[in-house]
């Protein structure tokens, strides 16, 4: 639900109950203060009769006024001086429908006998009063709520707007193309503090990200001396002539494991150096060529595991990027597609206008395909695998805003990468 | 041949200088800048090996230098950063070739042979093992004066075995040799195997003698008596 539309629904919420509460507050107060102004005329109407009554002694109806019917009446029982209120309700027949009174009854003594004067007044008016006053209310309330929505709403457009900017900014916040101070300021107080926040929380964040990154490029530079040392005094282990079989062998396992060790620390330094943006300098180069040159230096691989190579290029395709991370990019799609091959599987490289696709057969994947471009997330038949190939691939072809996307088809794993 | 080897991992310097020792050149080392850059201005040498991250100054600043002062030696970076912009910048001031650490000593070993032969040009412009003769400007190779027809890959293992000569070189370094980075992606290193048939199959048709030695798992030993 939008901010707009939640405040607008609990206004209402609130206001309802408040509006039935003065609602009826006011029509028992106005109901109140009209019975009083009926009751007064009746009373003084009550006086003039018997002011009426004192003068002319005359105990017959008397029209006292031309909104009542009134009666006086000679009564024979004593009754002492009182007067009180009624109600009553007749068929009026101007107004067709039946009508409530206010009746006042008046019991006096004068000059020794006693008279009931009886006077009606019609509450029509006052019903009518209140009717008018009440719809005249709902209508007022109608149209502040009718102003309140459209108040509301021009003040989210106009007062919200720079919260609404923050808004925008941070959905599309990437803190690997963070720029500092990106949140401006703005000129209510509360929003210019949610930016200044926003701006000292992400450069803390990208500063944090970049310690980080720098942290795998460190680790691994500092890795390569030590390496650099086990590597070349095992050469030197190796060129003794006293070695056994057994012993060599172990010299084997320990120089395959360091190369192994040496081709992680690269792929980790090379992820960290495309995501660092390190690969600055870009060259026009056809891909054509590239794929020509991997193949060129992949065929012995393709060859030792009797993979049948279908490649096919329907045209040239030109890109300006880093030529080395181009020739990384398609040397990790077909390493994949060798290594996850079967022995006499096949491999087919289809290039169409802007659309690159290799496709192995292989087993079916083990892990979910979500996870493929996933750091050290591997297919379990994959032991040799180091588990970054793809994941440089993603990085790559992030960095260049080109689309990957992985699909099994006709039994066949199939990457198809959109430049 | 003398050769400077400018590191300050002092284990990296002793296993250099006991491999290239061996292989018969006349090794002085420097732990740093200073001391590095002494030596660049007091001797002259054949080879220098310069590490690019050295204590108390920059690797690149002695390439400069050794520029500057029109040195006939010829320059190695080796260093921990596989960063094509100091490979560049190093190659850009007039350094002859960049090793990325680590890295195989059969590998420095024959570039260091393949950058002495370049620099060489008035001396001797073919290498001969007995009837063997490669002329490598040519990429060339006779046996018993007669040419021997090799693929690119099975000249360059030739040329690698015949720079590491009765040494033991891995299947690894091989690999490294033949493919570059790309060996890294490599699960195995069998097909080296394929290769190394044929270029023995192709020699041994025109009568040369089978020089390779299989050193159990490990690799070979390309074997010269001297």
């Amino acid at each position: 639900m939008k901010l707009i539309s939640k405040t607008i629904l609990y206004y209402l919420l609130i206001s309802l109950p408040l509006v039935m509460l003065a609602g009826f507050f006011s029509y028992n107060i106005i109901r109140y203060e009209l019975r009083e102004g009926t009751d007064e005329s009746l009373i003084r109407e009550m006086e003039q009769a018997e002011r009426l009554i004192k003068t002319f002694k005359v105990p017959h109806n008397i029209m006292l006024s031309t909104d009542s019917l009134s009666d006086i009446a000679v009564i024979n029982n004593y009754h002492a001086d009182k007067f009180f209120f009624t109600e009553t309700r007749m068929f009026d027949k101007a107004e067709e429908e039946y009508v409530t009174y206010r009746v006042l009854k008046c019991y006096t003594n004068i000059n020794n006998t006693t008279y009931l004067i009886t006077i009606l007044k019609t509450t029509l008016e006052e019903d009518e009063l209140l009717e008018g006053l009440f719809s005249g209310l709902g209508l007022m309330i109608g149209f502040l709520v009718f102003a309140f929505f459209i108040v509301n709403w021009l003040l989210a457009k106009l007062l919200w707007k720079p919260f609404y900017v923050t808004l925008d900014h941070l959905n599309t916040y990437e803190i690997a193309h963070h720029k500092p101070h990106a949140f401006s300021a703005a000129k209510t107080k509360e929003f210019d503090q949610l930016n200044k926040s926003l701006n000292k929380m992400t450069q803390k964040a990208f500063n944090d990200f970049k310690q980080q990154k720098e942290f795998t490029e460190n680790a691994s530079h500092e890795m390569q001396t030590p390496l650099a040392i086990v590597q070349a005094n095992l050469e030197l282990l190796m060129q003794s002539s006293h070695l056994k079989e057994e012993e060599m062998n172990q010299l084997q396992a320990i120089e395959n494991t360091i190369k192994k060790l040496g081709s992680l620390n690269k792929a980790l330094l090379l992820l960290s150096k495309i995501d660092n943006n390190q690969f600055k300098e870009s060259e026009k180069i056809n891909l054509v060529d590239v794929i020509n040159k991997a193949l060129n230096n992949y065929q012995d691989l393709i060859q030792a595991k009797n993979i049948t190579l279908d490649v096919y290029f329907n045209n040239d395709l030109f890109l300006v990027v880093n030529p080395a991370l181009a020739y990384i990019l398609i040397t990790n799609l077909l390493q994949n597609a060798i290594r996850h091959n079967h022995e006499g599987g096949k491999i087919s490289i289809n290039l169409m206008i802007d659309t690159l696709t290799i496709s192995n057969s292989g087993e079916a994947l083990t892990i979910n395909e979500n996870d493929l471009f996933v750091r050290f997330k591997k297919n379990d038949s994959s032991k040799e695998s180091l588990g970054l190939g793809l994941s440089i691939v993603k990085s790559i072809t992030a960095l260049y805003n080109f689309k990957i996307e992985y699909k099994y088809i006709h039994h066949l794993h199939t990457f198809i990468v959109k430049f | 041949m003398k050769i400077l080897l400018i590191e300050d991992e002092p284990e990296l310097r002793k296993s250099i200088k006991q491999y290239l020792y061996q292989e018969g050149y006349l090794v002085e080392s420097a732990e740093d800048f200073v001391k590095a850059s002494d030596k660049c201005a007091d001797y002259e040498y054949d080879c220098i090996l310069v590490d690019i991250t050295l204590p108390k100054g920059n690797g690149l600043d002695i390439v400069k230098k050794l520029k500057q002062n029109q040195s006939k030696a010829g320059i190695i970076i080796i260093s921990a950063k596989n960063s094509s912009d100091d490979k560049i910048a190093g190659l850009d001031l007039g350094a002859d070739d960049y090793l990325a650490k680590p890295f195989n000593l059969a590998e420095l070993n024959s570039r260091i042979k393949a950058l002495l032969r370049r620099r060489n040009f008035d001396g001797n412009k073919s290498i001969i093992i007995n009837e063997i003769t490669i002329i490598p400007e040519e990429r060339s190779v006779t046996v018993n004066q007669e040419p021997v027809n090799l693929t690119a890959k099975e000249y360059d293992l030739l040329l690698f075995f015949v720079s590491n000569k009765n040494r033991v070189v891995s299947k690894n370094s091989i690999a490294e040799h033949l493919w570059g980075d790309d060996s890294d992606q490599m699960d195995n290193h069998d097909f080296i195997y394929v290769h190394l048939r044929n270029l023995r199959k192709k020699l041994m048709d025109k009568g040369c003698t089978d020089y390779v030695k299989t050193i159990y798992g490990i690799g070979y030993n390309f074997k010269v008596n001297p």
